[in-house]
């Protein structure tokens, strides 16, 4: 453990063994959190509010206090948090279904309302926990517990492409879309969560960041196979990017 | 601010004595008739260091109450029935998660979008729960102005000494009426409450805390259950609150909260004065329901008349209060340009009940 | 001491402000007030109607249910339904420049003072209601004129200094006529 701790930092607390599945694109993610925490200084004033579903766990792998909000609920609770804590660092960590299925108005108007909170969106293109059903976020064909001929457009529409539905909002200071697919994605990823909580923590505004991943167990693929998608099929059509970033501007704060 | 008398409505009279009592964050989405109280809230809380927060939806005020409550801090909200219907998921969360917070319903007339028209036809959401599991709330219902600034402090006070959300209901008739009410002078009533041993105010202040209503071994979810069981029987066991009057040797009682409880008071003192022996009863908390007051009718009581402004929700709680001990009438109303019983309806009924 | 007031008038007459002139004065005279408004769908074509009570108790029921003491009927439209509402006893305060054919009082008092007409000579129509309110305190004695005086100063006193010499006059004009009538 000594090793680990002196390897990730405080942050991250691996004393409990992961309840994700092998190769749960969330076991990343969930590191990469941690250690954008733990670089930025603010473990102790970092408040997670994570969704239901298989990130409800991730706060579990932090030493951090933290809230299990309601389903798709976590942005209003991180908004009430905030205006109550301004001086803490607020974040919302959730999957596809919780953030943009059940949640969309409230995280949509989260972010519009631009106060400094971050939302992490892990987007694995299916419900995980409640066992691979299909989310906004399933691809035009995909098949899945509940699409079993395919995502069918004509009945269920295109896949929802979340931080584009965010570019014309002004209180938006920092909005990308990373993915875990191979190392150097993880890089970046890296550095766009990093960047998303440096956003709160300066005070600028509202902050986004959507991460492709891969969900073995929902998709019942091998986990080779489900990185391959992830950096394939996947990410063709949700493009990895940083659609805005004034973190790189002036320091309001 | 000091104590004062003004002539406020009691949708202005609620936001004064919440903001006079402590509360610093107000979430809400605007609703007839609670809107006055969202509005003059918006005004008033920067005075005191706070602020409204105009959310997008119930869902979303209920969820930004909730977030806002686990900081310890004191959080309230006002709706009416329909944006009550939404908040049941929060509110059941609340309870589950031990948060205080003060919610006020201004109740409309229902089923559906309903009428604007005041009405008392929230008893059974906010008694019985909108929410799945066994929870409960403290539910009080002030009848004017007065017992508003009243029991604001005691509400606000049983909320973080029980660590459960506080609900409010207050007919829409009554919320608009404009009344001569004495605010009290600010007093936080929540800072009597230590609320560092359970806020999550970040590890900078204590070891790793986390809020957990779900996902927790079979076990444990057993356990939190019976730990709500326990809180409710020491509610239920301490905290029943009611007005009564001429109940002693009463042939009939009358029954009502809110707005035709306090209409009793003139009912009893005129029937008196005709020498006639009719007593009330008027609940000021709907959970836990004074079953008290009920049990110890003496014999002389023949009948019991429940008047409310819906089609029959709180005598249920008298019907059970009695047990089958004394016949239990029901005079009932929801809608209409009147939506309610006027004293002298109230009091032919009672005349009626009496002559049987 | 009880006082039930039903205050009625046509859109603009200001029925509702001189409903709150009366709260705001028994305020200040240590009372307890209630005001409701007209309810629900009841309310037509403008008219308004507005329910005070006035006692040094705390209030029961705050409805005025037809037994008022002091009615006050500022146009023709309200007044058939002011006159029904009138307790054995009271006082009914017609504006006899708006309704042309009052009916007999049996039972009450009916005084009959033109004040749109009075209020006209003051300066402006528009203060007729506080003509009215001057009349209803010398008829009733349910407040003192200074207290009426006070408080119109207050209310207008920061937005419409012009406007608090004017209606200080019309109350007392209402006033001074009503005593007149001997009353
Ligand atoms: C109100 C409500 N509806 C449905 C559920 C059941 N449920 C639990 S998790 C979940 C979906 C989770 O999917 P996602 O957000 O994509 O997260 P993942 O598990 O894939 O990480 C659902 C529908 C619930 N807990 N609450
Ligand atoms: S079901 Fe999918 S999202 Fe959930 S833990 Fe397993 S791999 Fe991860």
């Amino acid at each position: 453990m000594e090793n680990l701790s002196a390897k990730y930092g405080k942050t991250l607390n691996l004393d409990k063994l992961t309840s994700y599945c092998p190769g749960c694109g969330h076991g990343v993610v969930t590191r990469l959190v941690a250690e954008a925490i733990e670089e930025l200084g603010i473990m102790e004033r970092t408040i997670a509010i994570v969704g239901i579903g298989c990130g409800g766990f991730s706060h579990h792998y932090m030493d951090i206090d933290a809230i299990e909000a309601t389903h798709g609920r976590a942005p209003s609770f991180a908004l009430g948090y905030k205006l109550a804590m301004p001086e803490n660092i607020v974040f919302t960590y959730a999957g596809d279904g919780d953030t943009c299925a059940i949640g969309l108005g409230d995280l949509l108007h989260a972010a519009n309302k631009g106060m400094p909170i971050t939302t992490i969106m892990v987007n694995n293109t299916v419900f995980g926990m409640t066992g691979g059903q299909m989310s906004p976020t399933t691809l035009v064909g995909q098949v899945t517990a509940t699409t079993a001929k395919g995502r069918d457009t004509a009945l269920q529409g295109y896949p929802l492409l979340v931080p584009e539905m965010m570019r014309s909002m002004e209180g938006v200071k920092f909005l990308a879309r990373e993915s875990v697919a191979t190392p150097k994605a993880i890089r970046k990823a890296k550095r766009s969560i990093r960047k998303a909580f440096e956003c709160q923590v300066r005070g600028l505004g509202y902050s986004f960041v959507e991460v492709v991943v891969p969900c073995p167990t929902g998709l019942k693929m091998r986990v080779r196979d489900s990185y391959a998608r992830c950096a394939n099929e996947m990410t063709d059509y949700f493009k990895p990017q940083v659609f805005r970033d004034e973190t790189e501007q002036v320091d309001v704060a | 601010m000091i104590q004062e008398t003004l002539f406020l409505k009691n949708t202005e009279t609620f936001a004064e004595s919440l903001a006079r009592c402590g509360v610093k964050y107000h979430f809400a989405y605007p609703i007839t008739p609670a809107t006055d109280v969202m509005k003059r809230m918006a005004v008033i809380l920067p005075r005191y260091g706070g602020q409204m927060m105009q959310m997008e939806s119930e869902l979303a005020v209920s969820s930004a109450l909730a977030g806002a409550a686990c900081t310890g801090k004191l959080v309230a909200t006002s709706s009416s029935g329909p944006g009550l219907t939404l908040m049941h998921e929060a509110i059941g969360f609340m309870c589950a998660a031990y948060l205080p917070c003060i919610v006020v319903d201004s109740m409309r007339v229902g089923p559906g979008d309903g009428d604007i028209l005041g009405a008392q036809s929230d008893y059974f959401v906010v008694t019985r729960g909108g929410a799945h599991g066994d929870y409960r709330t403290v539910v009080l219902a002030p009848s004017s102005g007065q017992e508003i600034a009243d029991l604001v402090p005691h509400g606000i006070r049983l909320a973080y000494r029980y660590r459960i959300p506080v609900v409010f209901v207050i007919d829409g008739v009554s919320a608009q009426t404009t009344e001569s009410t004495t605010l009290p002078a600010y007093n936080d009533y929540s800072a009597e409450f230590d609320t560092s041993g359970w806020a999550f105010t970040g590890t900078k202040d204590h070891a790793k805390r986390a809020l957990i209503t779900g996902s927790y071994s079979h076990q444990d979810g057993y356990e939190m259950n019976e730990r709500l069981r326990a809180k409710y029987e020491v509610i239920r066991d301490k905290e029943q609150m009611w007005e009564q009057d001429g109940v002693e040797d009463a042939e009939l009682v009358v029954a009502a909260f809110g707005i035709h409880g306090r209409m009793c008071r003139d009912l009893v003192s005129r029937m008196r004065a005709d020498g006639k022996k009719v007593g009330f009863i008027r609940p000021i908390t709907l959970w836990p329901f004074p079953d008290r007051a009920f049990e110890a009718l003496g014999s002389c009581v023949q009948n019991i008349l429940v008047v409310e402004m819906n089609l029959g929700q709180m005598v249920d709680d008298v019907r059970l209060a009695v047990n089958g001990r004394i016949p239990v009438h029901f005079l009932g109303k929801t809608g209409g340009d009147l939506p309610m019983y006027t004293l002298a309806d109230m009091i032919a009924e009672a005349d009626r009940l009496l002559g049987e | 001491m009880l006082h039930k007031c039903t205050i009625s008038g046509s859109g603009g007459q200001g029925s509702a402000l001189m409903a709150k002139m009366i709260c705001l004065g028994a305020i200040k005279e240590g009372l307890k007030v209630v005001m409701t408004q007209t309810y629900g769908i009841e309310q037509r074509g403008g008219d308004s109607t507005a329910y005070v009570i006035v006692s040094d108790q705390p209030i029961g029921s705050p409805i005025v249910e037809n037994d008022a003491d002091i009615a006050v009927a500022l146009s023709s439209s309200t007044y058939a339904n002011c006159f029904e509402g009138v307790v054995p006893g009271g006082s009914l305060f017609t504006n006899s420049s708006m309704v042309e054919a009052p009916r007999d009082a049996r039972g009450f008092r009916q005084v009959l003072l033109p004040v749109s007409d009075m209020a006209v000579e003051l300066g402006t129509v528009r203060c007729a209601n506080m003509v009215m309110l001057g009349a209803v305190l010398a008829g009733t004695g349910l407040l003192r004129l200074e207290v009426a005086e006070e408080v119109v100063r207050e209310s207008l006193g920061a937005k419409k200094p012009q406007l608090v010499e004017l209606n200080v006059n019309a109350l007392r004009a209402g006033f001074a006529a009503m005593e007149k009538e001997g009353n």
